[in-house]
């Protein structure tokens, strides 16, 4: 049934909205406040996220994706921007936490979209490097320059394991053309 | 592959994971993506964001605002048809005089505001509502029974409620539908269990395949505008009945609770047109 949500919200049934927002509030708001670390700054963005979604929902096609994972594109995007206005950057405190965190899934963890978990088999098919990359910049939120910083990684070096580790884990996934847009793993 | 899939591939990717630039974002729009399906580059970095997600509960007053703005996002887009401007303007729509009602004052004042400035939107809104939860049925049955304690009756489970501590009761009176002036009975309500009942006589039996009854609680942490959702109910007996409350959000001081007929099924945000029972919590009671 939670399919149905976005399309319904799509035809203006607004009923659907209190379902929505009980189904990915909780989605969404995680999302925030692990990105954004800060409470206030994540309200604001969840607002922001979910008026997007009522405006988005018409594009939703369940055949490419989940509405999980169509929600939480729409919340990246916006947090993204967000980051990226307000320049925040993760604190040197919390870095060697981030560094630190297990590689290792839960299966709960893994089970909020059934791409989730397929992200994760994703990962796991990836270079160390590329995996370490694409941990640190998609789920931990830092910059490039970060994770160079961080890891001792070339700038360049941490472009192209992003840049590989998110083709491969696309084709993982099944989603786009992966004919146009495969490359050698180097 | 050529310079320009190139650069495309490395701004979809760069978007997908870090974001671009506004450049950044103005190059890649003057680039043909429609080969890449460009959203899949994002779909693949929203699925590996979900890992290791710690899902939390949003805050009740978030909720609260979301709703606040999907009303407001509602009106502004979608129009309205002449038949329901012309239930905005029909008696029954008009704001009724409830001071007969015992209240305190503030809730008279808010709750007299609230009625005259939500009225119009709101009712238009609502015609594009359908509620999200399935309709509570009360059977042949005077007193439902609620799904989440079987062991006592909703009658044995109120006794047993209000002897909880820290319970707040109100007495409920009339509302604004003249015929149901004889609506008597009260509510009582947990803060702690979040669980509570109303028992309400002179309710006539509502037609269910049109209307409902639906229960609204205005709790000091909601903004009058959005009072919580304490569920659908409907009478198909005569009598005294017992009807359990399902709160959507927290209610932790609740100040007011309002009982309104609404279309079959519920609405997510009241008019407030027809307001079928009124209990206000007053000092002593709570």
């Amino acid at each position: 049934m939670a399919q149905a949500i976005l399309k319904n919200i799509a035809d203006g049934d607004k009923g659907a909205v209190q379902e929505c927002l009980k189904t990915y509030g909780g989605l969404v708001w995680s999302l925030a406040r692990r990105m954004l670390r800060n409470s206030d700054d994540a309200e604001d963005a969840v607002q922001e996220i979910f008026l997007d979604v009522w405006k988005n929902a018409a594009r939703f096609d369940p055949a490419q994706s989940s509405e999980t994972t169509f929600i939480a594109m729409i919340a990246r995007r916006r947090l993204i921007d967000r980051i990226r206005f307000s320049q925040r950057r993760i604190t040197t405190d919390s870095l060697e936490d981030v560094l630190a965190e297990p590689v290792d899934r839960s299966d709960k963890a893994m089970q909020i979209s059934l791409e989730a978990g397929e992200a994760a088999k994703a990962l796991e098919s990836l270079r160390p490097e590329q995996r370490q990359v694409l941990n640190l910049s998609i789920v931990q939120g830092m910059s490039h320059q970060e994770i160079s910083d961080a890891t001792g990684m070339p700038l360049g070096t941490v472009k192209t394991h992003a840049r590989r580790g998110i083709l491969q884990a696309r084709e993982f996934l099944g989603l786009g053309d992966s004919n146009s847009t495969k490359e050698v793993s180097v | 592959m050529d310079d320009k899939n190139e650069i495309m591939l490395d701004l979809l990717c760069k978007q997908a994971v870090y974001g671009l630039t506004a450049e950044e974002t103005k190059q890649l729009a003057l680039l043909d993506t429609s080969g890449y399906d460009a959203d899949s580059f994002e779909m693949t970095a929203a699925a590996i964001g979900q890992l290791d997600l710690k899902i939390e509960r949003m805050p009740d007053h978030l909720f609260a605002k979301l709703m606040a703005d999907a009303d407001e996002h509602w009106a502004k887009n979608y129009s309205f048809d002449k038949a329901e401007s012309d239930v905005c303007g029909t008696p029954q729509r008009k704001i009724i005089e409830i001071a007969e009602t015992k209240t305190r004052g503030s809730f008279m004042d808010w709750f007299g505001w609230a009625v005259a400035a939500a009225a119009c939107i709101a009712l238009a809104v609502n015609i594009y509502s359908t509620r999200s939860q399935p309709l509570e049925i009360v059977k042949d049955n005077p007193t439902p029974t609620p799904t989440q304690v079987e062991k006592l009756d909703p009658q044995q489970q109120r006794l047993q409620l209000m002897n909880s501590p820290e319970v707040v009761k109100a007495d409920f009176g009339k509302g604004n539908v003249k015929e149901m002036a004889e609506v008597s009975g009260d509510v009582v309500w947990s803060p702690e269990k979040q669980a509570g009942y109303m028992r309400l006589k002179g309710l006539p039996k509502n037609d269910t395949a049109k209307q409902t009854y639906q229960l609204w609680i205005f709790d000091s942490s909601q903004s009058e505008k959005t009072p919580i959702d304490g569920g659908t109910f409907d009478i198909n007996s005569d009598g005294e009945v017992i009807v359990p409350i399902d709160a959507k959000l927290r209610a932790m001081t609740p100040a007011a609770f309002a009982v309104t007929i609404e279309k079959a099924g519920g609405v997510v945000v009241s008019d407030r047109g027809k307001i079928a029972a009124l209990a206000a919590v007053k000092p002593n009671q709570s």
